[in-house]
């Protein structure tokens, strides 16, 4: 792999952050055979959930936060609390200490101040063949399917890197060629709403890796998130085309391509095998966090039908503060809107031993990160159920 | 190898119940392992343990993957790759440089030999090894000897089937990587070869004391030499057996060569790339 004469300047005698960045970049560069460091638009970093990365890295957030400052725009993934309302979410004092310390480095490093696992509903949002550097599965799929951005599934370390640098190796999806579908997904159902999530479980796990090319499919941005999340969570998939819709489909090149097809059925067998709970102690929203969009849809469907078990909504600050009015509702109804934080990487084991939610993602990861167990709808099936 | 839940952080005790060095401490020594799987938090665990004096002093790997190429960059240790660890032993003295990517072992002694099987109509022959052989009494192995000096290996390989077997005619099909084997401190680099024969007699000399002709697939069960099968299959594919994965890797880069760089070795370097796709870089110096 070739650096620039800047590139190497910064490996050889940049602040202690940038040397460990660009050594770091270059060693990943080679192991996978790129060229050339390219320039990023933004940057998206993960690790900041103190259950997520423990004391092992806090310590080196910490100690990496000390000279580290990043230049380009970048966001950060949910912290495990409500920097606010944690004690309301059963956070002991001490991981809540250790939580903030997290925080506070990542804000000495000069990221926004938001921690969400949405950076494209939040103005970190890339443009058309921007090239980035996000780790969070969720946000990288969406932002190369819906965006047309281009970015890898980086590792936390490997974004925080190009958030200090300003550039990220040249391979994988940031290739053209790379970018071509590998099969194709001829989807014989109607899919709607929480059918999006179930689509992507099942689709990611037939295909364990490689770039979807869906046919029969329409979403809206908001269904192509959940999308996203979800076939993400299940395969090594960071990118999907969909026919006549998302950005890319035309360039796909889908001659010859290995086909599987989706029925209803599949679908339903899906929600009944990540369904391994029977009654719910609390119903989750999040995972990824909501949009302001859907903190109304919430809001109307708690005003229907008043929930007779705690609901917890995970979104981002920005969010919430366009859907104040919204937020206030679903408070009225018995419900915590959350920020911060998200569904799986906070501390829900502390209240609640069966979830029920609509997303995928936390359909997969509840049950190994937080012993949970559970129940896996639609969100009108979940408040009908629920209701008092 | 997952550092996560795998090694201590405070002390470098290795803490894996499944690992064979549970136990050990990696501190201040060269870790040797096949690949990193686990938690990418594994990282932040290696820098842990270097930024406490307890890391290793460098690693080696068959195959490294972003976890523990990234825990080495982030604590500066020297990392190399590509490297077959089946041959390193607990307790080897190694001399690794990061920079140029070798591992040397000034203790162990490198023997290149030749192994070579004969095929006729579908079967292989393979020979029981006597008990006045000087290694591997009473194994079973192909047609085999020692390189001397710097003869091509395939005369070599010609020369020990005509005094193995006293078959003269006999057409090469295939040589394979070298694959290399360990031996106290002696490791075995073998070359491998396929010839076709228009025969099954066999004049055995001194060396051996039986002779079988076998389908590939029968080796399955027959006490053999090291890494028979994998000699085999490194010449016909075909012969590997079911279930084996991708996943060793393939004997390159003078790993053990006594005083051979892994740049260095004659008859492995610059097929790195060709031969095994997949992620595998140059091993890089990542200290301070």
């Amino acid at each position: 792999m070739r650096l620039t004469p800047r590139q190497r300047e910064l490996r050889d005698h940049g602040t202690k952050a940038e040397r460990t960045s660009m050594r770091l970049l270059s060693a990943l560069g080679e192991i996978y055979e790129a060229d050339r460091l390219i320039r990023i638009a933004s940057a998206h970093v993960a690790g900041a959930s103190y259950k997520m990365v423990g004391d092992p890295g806090l310590e080196f957030i910490e100690d990496f936060a000390r000279d580290a400052r990043i230049v380009v725009p970048a966001t950060v993934n949910p912290l495990g609390m409500d920097l606010d309302r944690w004690r309301e979410q059963g956070v002991p004092e001490v991981f809540a200490a250790n939580q903030r310390r997290i925080a506070t480095a990542y804000r000495r490093m000069g990221v926004r101040e938001s921690f969400s696992c949405t950076p494209y509903l939040i103005g970190n949002r890339p443009k058309f063949g921007e090239h980035i550097a996000w780790a969070e599965s969720s946000a990288a799929c969406f932002a190369n399917s819906v965006l047309g951005a281009r970015t890898n599934r980086e590792g936390g370390p490997s974004a925080l890197a190009s958030a200090v640098t300003g550039v990220t190796p040249n391979y994988g999806l940031h290739l053209d060629g790379e970018r071509h579908a590998t099969a194709v997904v001829d989807v014989r159902a109607r899919v709607r709403g929480a059918g999006f999530s179930l689509l992507g479980l099942h689709v990611g796990r037939e295909l364990g890796e490689g770039i979807a090319y869906f046919r029969g499919i329409r979403g809206t941005e908001s269904d192509l998130k959940w999308l996203s999340a979800s076939i993400a969570s299940t395969g090594d998939i960071s990118m999907f085309h969909i026919e006549r819709s998302t950005p890319e489909w035309r360039s796909a090149r889908t001659k010859g391509l290995p086909r599987i097809t989706v029925t209803a059925r599949d679908l339903r067998d899906v929600r009944q095998e990540f369904t391994t709970g029977a009654d719910a102690d609390i119903i989750g929203l999040g995972s990824p966090q909501l949009s302001s969009e859907e903190l109304h849809q919430v809001a109307d469907l708690m005003e229907k039908n008043r929930p007779r078990i705690p609901v917890w909504v995970f979104t981002s600050r920005g969010a919430r503060d366009v859907a104040a009015a919204s937020v206030a509702r679903i408070e009225a109804q018995g419900g915590r809107v959350l920020v911060d934080t998200c569904l799986e990487v906070t501390l829900i084991e502390n209240v609640s031993k069966t979830v029920a939610t609509p997303s995928g993602k936390a359909a997969v990861y509840l049950p190994t990160l937080c012993g949970q167990k559970i129940v896996m709808d639609d969100i009108e099936s979940l408040f009908r159920r629920y209701a008092s | 190898m997952s550092f996560l839940g795998g090694v201590d952080r405070e002390s470098g005790a290795v803490v894996d119940p499944a690992s064979d060095i549970r136990g050990e401490s990696v501190a201040g020594r060269v870790l040797a392992f096949p690949h990193g799987k686990g938690s990418t938090v594994g990282s932040y665990v290696v820098y842990g343990l270097a930024k406490r004096g307890r890391g290793p002093a460098a690693i080696v790997n068959g195959r490294t993957e972003a976890i523990v190429a990234t825990g080495a960059i982030l604590g500066g240790i020297p990392l190399v790759d590509r490297i077959d660890v089946s041959i390193l032993a607990s307790g080897d003295r190694l001399v690794v440089d990061g920079d140029a990517g070798t591992v040397v072992l000034p203790e162990v002694t490198e023997r290149p030999v030749v192994t070579a099987f004969l095929r006729n109509k579908g079967r292989v022959l393979i020979v029981l090894r006597g008990e006045r052989v000087g290694t591997f009494r009473g194994q079973w192995s192909g047609i085999s000897g020692y390189i001397e000096g710097e003869e091509p290996a395939l005369r070599r390989a010609r020369q020990e089937v005509r005094e193995e077997t006293g078959i003269g005619e006999a057409r090469l099909v295939a040589r394979g990587p070298v694959i290399r084997t360990r031996l106290e401190s002696t490791v075995f680099a073998i070359h491998p070869f396929l010839f076709d024969v228009a025969t099954r007699r066999v004049r055995l000399d001194w060396e051996n004391v039986e002779a079988r002709w076998v389908r590939p697939q029968d080796l399955e069960g027959i006490a053999t030499v090291p890494r028979l099968r994998d000699v085999l299959a490194s010449v016909l594919p075909d012969a590997r057996p079911a279930g084996r994965g991708p996943g060793r890797p393939p004997a390159r880069g003078g790993g053990a060569g006594a005083r051979r760089g892994r740049r260095g070795s004659r008859r492995t370097g610059g097929s790195r790339r060709a031969s095994r796709p997949g992620p595998a870089g140059p091993g890089r110096a990542s200290g301070p």
